[in-house]
């Protein structure tokens, strides 16, 4: 086995790793560059907590070499907040209590704000429901993560909002 | 776990046929990895080398023309058929279908390729895309060859490729005039696996007579297949409420489903003759007014 | 609704530990790593029931990088069960050492420089065992021929419960309308977000310390000195962040159990994190029951007799099946007067995974039952189904006889609100149906099965000169919002704002001790315990503001949102901060300490309060498929004074969510002693989309043992939901289920079966 240089950028901090190719983005993250905020909770890809974004794409951590994203920008949940700033996802999920045990809560942030940033206006809460179709959560029942998502797309976290 | 492998890592789709020739049964290909990494993750593949094409821009296109049909490409993300306005128009059953795959994150990285020839029985796109009479193309070192999709899978997780072969590109001929294809997987949860699925095109002639039925069944078998003598009982009639109740039962009884915890074989067949019946008239209903 | 009287209770506030959690900072057992951390895996058992001939751990050990391979016989052996008070409920050596019970119990365990490693020695260790025959179903393993599963345990009978009042014979015959039933409960998967992790770190100084994802850091730091022999004050349990509980982490599991024998032999930190699938199969579930009901009605609805039997499945031990036993029988009586009733619950060994409490802890089970036959009565009367719930519910003051006095009661108003909201609902949707479901449930348990010496629940206010609050307490936050709650009890109690408030918790080295997060008991418990300290210390600071102020002695003294004040003249004061100041300088520069403490006395059987509910689930039912999809679900609630409103708001839906997977989702077939689906692919839980909207409804009662009259919310909210589906479906299509979860073949078999004979099933 033959370890692989890799140069990619995680939250606009280049990072630079020698790892067997067998990595997940996941480990590589958690494990190599200490970005614990993403996490693991499951064995098939199935669950979602390891979101991440991937050159602004929702990708789960767990179904992704790291050697596949070579070059690329990784934006993790510590990457949201900017100059000590919240984003506004991160501001509504405060706001609507939308967490409880939080373990969900880094993988469900980064699905929403994908999502946002592809989709600034839903039609409607079920467009919402989609976006996060991919991430569980066994504590809140999704709708106070759905009303933060709507608040958020309905402007209310505008600056000057 | 996933044990080691070496790493490769083609630059262009010339190199990845010259590597599979070399290593033949000792690599595998890896795209999006959406299937292949959980069953890496679980040790049930093991693999000396894995040649990695994820970044093969040349296999990454959409292309459409009216004469030649839908292209492609096989790195073709999930998302981006979705996403498709040109999809959407042509053959807005790909895009139903693909919105009720898997979730977000899976399209996004995905690709159609690695998914049909991961031969999953219970996956989305083969029966729709049987349905709509597609194509495979596969290149080798050696040279290409095209298989028609209905004769992709020899098994169940078994596909038609030789170890030195590709799958470069899906190609779905352009839409017969009058006609409509419906697909709906029957599930628990909205975009869970479906616990059988059924896909039916139908083309209805001027006078208003079906002259062509491909009804697909998913996941009611260890691979996509045509229901055949239901499609004999629509060619040639105009459908009506009998007819679409005679072909739910044709199709139950035509599918070879394995019961599983989710559903026994008798619950399976039900299903299917519930969802030929919906699927064959919603079908019919669209191709009479396209 | 009336106005809020209150300056923190019931506003929404920013949880505290919201920042956190939101940016990723809150670090979880799954995040700990510590210098020289080893990584432990454990071997289990492929065989539902065996004994164990040999564990040879030679080649396993010759693996580069594998530091030490642990069994039962490098353990003391202490059986050890959560029912302390009870040695013969305490069956579970973690690490067996004479036979395996269960398919997944642990023989050995592994510690080994990666992952990796450690998962490669497990299959190196030769394990030999002698296969017995094993039985999985209760129904089964009661019998006089089945294999015994505990030494001296005949017919596999670990547990029985009896409850009974009036003359139940007596009352059968006064009824003029008598229907019995069989039903079939399924399991259900705690399924946390976050698996069973540990990290122990044992140093030579033979000091313990151990994260783990825990409901009580307390349980876990006196339940590990007991099989270890360690002193317990030498252990130190640390969990800031804990992913979920719902029931399953307040008993000793394989985790902390392996991770710190493993971590004394070598002196090293070891990591135990369960794999997905571990966490399916190894831990222990819901407890699936088999349910005989027998209930007694006059033709006008009134409730005369209830008899009803429990067979549960126990699977290989004993863990908290004891109390969920009791509690289906105790809940199966809710929320109604019966004149008379009678329950027999009998718990069985089974080789499979052990049961256990999951929040509802039998109730849900017992509803499913309960409240269907109630519906079906009424339709064999044709009797309204709110009037028939009404005529019979219980009211404040009622003494369920022998068991519990009811104080506060809100289940008439509960009834009222759905019945207007159904009529207001007006005609539904096509495919389209309503059905109900009343519940209550306890607030925090009386019985100390624990055999704690310590109060039930400790808190400590101490201030700081600048005003800030550090409260300690030994609640255990699990997402829940334990944190929040008692810090918005605190800071109303003493009149500040929630800001000031900085909560302690999550570590036995500098918390009190207190029985955790289970039973719906943290909010009344250590919210009466924060709520006397936080009244001791007010009290405290208010003779220093007496003595300054100098008022007449007929005037009392305040302090309301950082406002220290004459009550009768509330402009006449001073701020808050200024009067700390002016305390710690009168007290030799000494922080105010504020002391509290809760351990109910004198409450009955069960619990010091309870909460009602009455709960319209709105689904559509595809009666060719049997497929079921969820539109609204609508509670009636009445947990007395709400705190913490976007965490009851929370409670609700979770509750609501996890009850809903109950009721027609969460599948867990056991064939063989084998879980069947044991990973996130084929174990179903809800997602987004088919979440249903879910409103609720307060109703405002007064709970005398609470704190500010408030009750549990988010464990009885579990009770209701695979009922009020079960009653949708019948009143859809007349069919009758009689098992959960109900799937969508159950169905279609339920139309073909009625169509074969005829008539009503």
């Amino acid at each position: 086995m033959e370890k692989q240089l890799l140069r990619f950028y995680v939250n606009d901090q280049e990072c630079e790793l020698f790892i067997n190719p067998k990595t997940l983005l996941v480990e590589a993250l958690r494990d190599h560059l200490g970005f614990v905020g993403t996490k693991r909770g499951c064995d098939t890809a199935s669950c979602g907590v390891c979101t991440v974004m991937v050159n602004g794409m929702a990708v789960k951590g767990c179904s992704v070499l790291a050697v596949q994203v070579n070059g690329m920008n990784i934006t993790t949940v510590e990457g949201l907040e900017k100059d000590g700033k919240l984003d506004p996802v991160q501001a509504a999920f405060l706001d609507e209590g939308a967490y409880q045990c939080g373990f969900c809560t880094s993988g469900m942030i980064m699905s929403a704000r994908a999502f946002l940033n592809e989709t600034p206006a839903p039609k409607d809460t079920m467009e919402i429901r989609r976006g996060i179709e991919g991430n569980l959560c066994r504590c809140t029942g999704y709708n106070s993560i759905v009303r933060a998502i709507d608040a958020v797309a309905k402007g209310k976290y505008r600056e000057g909002a | 776990m996933i044990h080691d492998f070496t790493y490769l890592r083609p630059g262009n789709v010339k190199e990845a046929l010259a590597m599979l020739a070399q290593h033949r049964d000792d690599a595998k290909i890896i795209c999006g990895g959406q299937s292949l990494l959980i069953i890496m993750r679980q040790g049930l593949v093991v693999t000396e080398y894995l040649v990695d094409i994820k970044g093969l821009d040349e296999l990454n296109c959409l292309i459409y023309d009216s004469r030649a049909g839908l292209k492609i490409g096989a790195t073709t993300t999930h998302r981006t058929i979705e996403k498709s306005l040109l999809v959407k128009e042509k053959y807005p059953v790909l895009v139903a279908m693909e919105e009720k795959l898997a979730s977000i994150q899976v399209r996004n990285w995905g690709t159609i390729g690695g998914n049909l020839a991961h031969a999953d029985a219970a996956g989305d796109p083969a029966p729709v895309l049987i349905a709509l009479n597609a194509t495979v193309t596969i290149a080798s070192s050696a040279g290409g060859r095209s298989v028609p999709l209905e004769e992709f899978y020899p098994g169940l997780f078994e596909t038609v490729l030789s170890p030195d072969e590709l799958v470069t590109e899906v190609l779905v001929p352009p839409p017969p005039a009058h006609t409509a294809t419906a697909y709906q997987k029957f599930n628990l949860l909205e975009s869970d696996q479906g616990i059988v699925a059924v896909a039916v095109s139908l083309s209805v002639s001027d006078a208003g007579i079906c002259q062509d039925a491909r009804i697909v069944l998913g996941n009611a078998a260890p691979i996509p297949i045509r229901a055949k003598n239901t499609e004999k009982l629509l060619i040639g009639n105009k459908l009506n409420e009998e007819i679409f109740t005679k072909a739910g039962e044709t199709a139950g009884e035509e599918a070879d489903p394995v019961a599983d915890i989710h559903a026994s074989e008798d619950y399976r067949r039900h299903l299917i003759a519930v969802l030929t019946r919906r699927m064959t008239k919603e079908a019919w209903e669209q191709a009479c007014q396209v | 609704m009336t106005a809020n009287k209150y300056s923190v209770l019931n506003t929404r506030v920013h949880n505290v530990d919201g920042y956190a959690k939101v940016t990723g900072r809150a670090t979880y057992t799954f995040d700990v790593k510590l210098p020289g951390m080893l990584y432990g895996k454990i071997l289990r058992s492929p065989h539902p029931h065996a004994r164990i001939i040999s564990i040879d751990p030679t080649e396993a050990l010759k693996l580069p990088g594998v530091r030490a391979v642990v069994t039962g016989k490098d353990t003391l052996g202490v059986k050890q069960g959560i029912w302390r008070r009870y040695p013969e409920l305490c069956d579970e050596q973690i690490l067996t050492i004479e036979k395996v019970r269960y398919i997944g119990e642990p023989v050995a365990a592994v510690a080994a420089i990666t992952e990796e490693i450690a998962e490669q020695a497990l299959d190196l260790i030769d394990v030999q065992y002698e296969v017995l025959p094993f039985v999985d179903d209760p129904m089964e393993a009661i019998k006089k021929e089945a294999p015994m599963i505990h030494e001296g345990v005949e017919r596999n009978v670990n547990v029985t419960r009896h409850i009974e009042w009036g003359d139940v014979e007596e009352a059968f015959e006064e009824a003029e309308y008598v229907r019995e039933d069989w039903f079939k409960l399924g399991g259900q998967a705690h399924m946390c977000m976050e698996t069973r992790a540990t990290v122990a770190s044992y140093t030579s100084d033979k000091k313990l310390t151990v994260y783990t994802s825990t409901q009580s850091p307390y349980y876990h730091q006196a339940l590990l000195a007991g099989v270890l022999g360690l002193r317990e004050s030498d252990i130190r349990v640390i969990a800031h962040y804990v992913g979920g509980g719902f029931g399953g982490k307040f008993e000793l599991d394989a985790s902390q159990f392996c991770a710190s024998i493993l971590s004394m032999k070598l002196s090293k930190p070891v990591k135990i994190v369960f794999t997905r699938e571990e966490d399916f199969v190894a831990t222990k579930r819901r407890t699936p029951m088999y349910y005989y009901v027998r209930t007694g009605v006059k033709k006008d609805g009134t409730f005369c007799a209830r008899e009803a039997r429990v067979f549960s499945n126990g699977g290989a031990y004993t863990g908290m099946g004891a109390t969920a036993l009791y509690l289906t029988g105790f809940f199966h009586s809710f929320p109604y007067k019966w004149k008379a009733y009678r329950y027999d619950g009998y718990r069985v060994y089974t080789n499979s995974l052990p049961s256990t409490s999951m929040r509802g802890f039998g109730a849900p089970q017992a509803m499913f039952c309960s409240e269907q036959q109630i519906d079906w009565i009424a339709a064999d009367l044709g009797l309204d189904i709110i009037e028939i719930r009404r005529k019979n519910a219980h009211t404040s003051g009622y003494e369920v006889p022998g068991q519990a006095t009811i104080a506060s009661c809100g289940l008439t108003q509960c009834l009222d609100k759905i019945e207007q909201w159904i009529k207001d609902r007006g005609k539904l949707p096509k495919n389209r149906v309503i059905g109900i479901s009343a519940a209550g449930f306890m607030t925090g348990g009386i019985f100390n099965w624990f055999d704690t010496p310590y109060s039930f629940s400790s808190a400590v206010v101490t201030i700081n000169y600048d005003g800030v609050v550090e409260l300690h307490v030994g609640a255990q936050d699990i997402g829940q919002g334990s944190n929040t709650t008692l810090a918005m009890i605190c800071a109303e109690a003493l009149g500040v704002k929630l800001e000031n408030i900085k909560v302690h918790s999550g570590d036995t080295d500098h918390c009190p001790a207190d029985l955790g997060a289970w039973g719906s008991r943290q909010t009344l418990m250590a919210g009466n315990a924060t709520k006397m300290a936080a009244e001791d210390a007010k009290k405290q600071l208010l003779e220093f503001a007496s003595a300054k102020f100098g008022y007449n002695i007929v005037y009392d003294v305040d302090i309301k949102d950082g406002w220290v004040y004459n009550v009768a003249r509330p402009e006449r004061g001073m701020h808050y901060v200024d009067l700390v100041k002016e305390a710690l300088r009168g007290k030799d520069g000494q922080r105010i300490v504020g002391r509290g403490h809760y351990t109910p006395h004198r409450k009955g059987m069960i619990s010091p309060a309870y909460s009602y509910m009455v709960q319209a689930v709105e689904a559509e039912i595809d009666a060719e498929t049997g497929k079921i999809s969820l539109h609204n679900c609508v509670t009636a609630h009445d947990c007395g004074q709400p705190i913490n409103t976007l965490g009851l708001i929370g409670q609700l839906e979770g509750a609501a969510s996890m009850a809903a997977g109950y009721g027609y989702l969460e599948n867990m077939p056991v064939e063989d002693g084998k879980v069947m689906n044991p990973n996130l692919v084929d174990y179903k839980i809800i997602r987004a989309p088919d979440m249903p909207e879910c409103e609720i409804i307060e109703i405002d009662t007064y709970e005398p043992e609470g704190p500010y009259g408030a009750k549990e919310a988010g464990e009885g909210l579990t009770n209701p939901t695979a009922a009020a589906l079960g009653n949708a479906i019948f009143h859809a299509t007349g069919l009758k289920m009689k098992q959960a979860p109900i799937m969508p073949e159950m169905i279609v078999n339920a139309f073909k079966e009625k169509k074969k004979e005829g008539g009503t099933p």
